[in-house]
């Protein structure tokens, strides 16, 4: 004999459940209303479509000397601000973890400096840099410099938390320093995942300095953003393929290296 | 045993590492001209940042319920809620497209005719900086304002989601797709009852991540005229008026925070479910 056991009940979903749910939707009716949403006009300007198709069929090729200079800058900026912000990294994260900072009230500020440190887009620093030493690429250097140190920083010293702590008690053990501590236990350990996460970062800052030349910061979003407002469509087209190979070829290297790093 | 046995053995040393260090120092030399810097301004940063840093500080401590300074800490706080308004707008736009691509994109739901062009198209998608999507297509086409904003930002996320929601997928547990498959569901019905319960907290945890990404963003697209917060720090920077850019700030700052944390603890509830459990690493942020 055999009674097929009824199927179970589903359990009812909690009204928390959709109490939360319908605050969601309501904040993103509110949100989709505050920025007036609306898709028509992508569908209206057929023609648009077309020119910028037509743009990037055809770029303008004879303008593309004229940025070769433009991303180089590009490129240095991304290369300088890059090492730099790996080097102020490796030093300050040693400061934002419990495994290698053990004075309770500097550990805690330096956590809290950072969270407001990372709460700065890259562009807000370009601009306070471009304020304090004038436009230029020095500026997009510098402010590079603080965007990237605060990402590196904050995935180090989450890296550094969760070291091994076999060779810590070592150290400890055998009666080293807070610095032979770190320098012996933690750098080694932590060696491979900070360098790419240094590597990542390389790779977003070039793909961000696009964006510093509209603040005055320098390298090839200068260019991209004088031809875009004459609407040069051939130029833009140009700017930005050359760009996308940059930004390509660089994803690239730094991908093998980081595959060869991980081994 | 003599001392000899003793001497520490030489550490290997590849030929082409040191090539490989050799060659990016030398570039970062070479790239150090390239970025001409200027080092007697950089002297001065210090003075400036104090001049300048106390100048955006004193527009904090102005009564803020008072005539002007009411009006620029509403006017920096709603300029902010229209940038989160728009990294909402675009996260959910890259949501609901990277979701049904990560299904095509997985090698384990997707045929491989599918899959692998798809990814082709993913990491291109991922290359391409959201700025470009913003000054190219949306701008020209919605005009200066957040929407251009939500709609770059929207594409642009797309690469990234894509590839995060595939891996998910990727890593999920092939017995659940076996079981339902064994009940002879179709296609459709394995992703729905087997691969979506499964992925669907780990992939809304990303979405989530990538509003936080999206949100700073939003600032940044609001510098080349999307709107929001970045369109009022860059006319506020132009005028150099500290202390309204200091007041911009720091609604940046504190809204970033709470929008963060309030994004983080749901992603954690979302991974870790309701009952307290303790995270090692939340414990120590």
């Amino acid at each position: 004999m055999t009674t097929v056991a009824g199927r179970p009940r589903k359990p009812r979903t909690a009204w928390k459940v959709w109490a939360w749910l319908a605050v969601v939707a309501g904040l993103t009716v509110l949100a989709g209303w505050s920025i007036d949403f609306t898709l028509s006009p992508s569908i209206r300007n057929v023609d648009y479509w077309l020119r910028t198709i037509l743009a990037f069929i055809t770029p303008n090729w004879s303008y593309f000397p004229r940025i070769v200079e433009p991303l180089w800058v590009t490129f240095s900026i991304s290369l300088v601000a890059a090492a730099f912000a790996a080097l102020f990294a490796i030093v300050v994260a040693m400061l934002a973890s419990r495994v290698t900072m053990r004075i309770e009230w500097v550990y805690r500020l330096s956590r809290w400096v950072l969270a407001v440190w990372r709460s700065l887009p890259d562009v807000v620093w370009a601009m306070l840099f471009v304020a304090m030493v004038g436009s230029g690429p020095f500026a997009g250097t510098l402010a590079m410099i603080a965007f990237g140190f605060g990402i590196v920083v904050k995935l180090t010293a989450e890296t550094i938390d969760a070291v091994d702590r076999g060779p810590l008690d070592a150290v400890d053990a055998s009666g080293g320093t807070g610095f032979q501590r770190a320098r012996v236990a933690v750098v080694p350990a932590i060696l491979p995942n900070f360098a790419s996460y240094a590597l990542y970062n390389f790779e977003s800052t070039v793909r961000a300095s696009v964006v510093l030349g509209y603040v005055g910061a320098g390298g090839v979003g200068t260019a991209l953003a004088v031809q875009s407002k004459a609407g040069n469509y051939e130029n833009v087209a140009m700017i930005v393929l050359a760009t996308l190979v940059l930004v390509i070829v660089i994803d690239a290297l730094s991908w093998l290296l980081r595959r060869w790093l991980s081994r | 045993m003599t001392a000899a046995g003793l001497v520490r053995p030489r550490r290997p040393r590849r030929r082409w590492l040191l090539a490989i260090e050799v060659a990016v120092v030398v570039l970062l030399v070479v790239a150090m001209w390239g970025i001409a810097p200027n080092w007697e301004r950089l002297a001065q940063a210090p003075e400036s940042l104090v001049r300048y840093g106390w100048l955006m500080i004193s527009g904090l401590f102005h009564n803020p319920f008072e005539a002007p300074w009411s009006a620029h800490w509403l006017a920096a706080i709603g300029q902010m809620l229209a940038s989160v308004a728009m990294a909402w707008i675009g996260t959910l736009i890259a949501a609901a497209l990277s979701l049904p691509l990560a299904f095509l994109a997985a090698s384990n739901v997707a045929p491989r005719w599918v899959v692998i062009p798809l990814r082709q198209v993913l990491n291109l998608l991922r290359s391409i900086p959201d700025v470009l999507f913003a000054i190219v297509i949306f701008m020209p086409l919605y005009g200066l304002g957040p929407l251009a904003g939500a709609l770059a930002l929207g594409i642009g996320s797309v690469g990234s989601l894509g590839k995060l929601s595939y891996e998910v997928i990727e890593g999920m547990a092939p017995q659940t797709i076996e079981a339902v498959r064994a009940t002879g569901a179709r296609p459709f019905q394995v992703v729905r009852w087997g691969v979506l319960p499964q992925v669907m907290p780990e992939i809304v945890a990303f979405w989530l991540y990538r509003f936080e990404i999206n949100i700073r963003a939003g600032a940044i697209l609001g510098a080349i005229g999307a709107g929001g917060i970045g369109s009022l720090l860059k006319s506020h920077f132009q005028d150099r008026n500290w202390d309204q850019i200091g007041i911009g700030l720091a609604v940046v700052v504190i809204i970033t925070v709470i929008v963060d944390s309030i994004s983080a603890a749901t992603r954690h509830r979302i991974i870790a479910g309701g009952r307290v459990r303790p995270d090692p690493v939340a414990q120590l942020s």
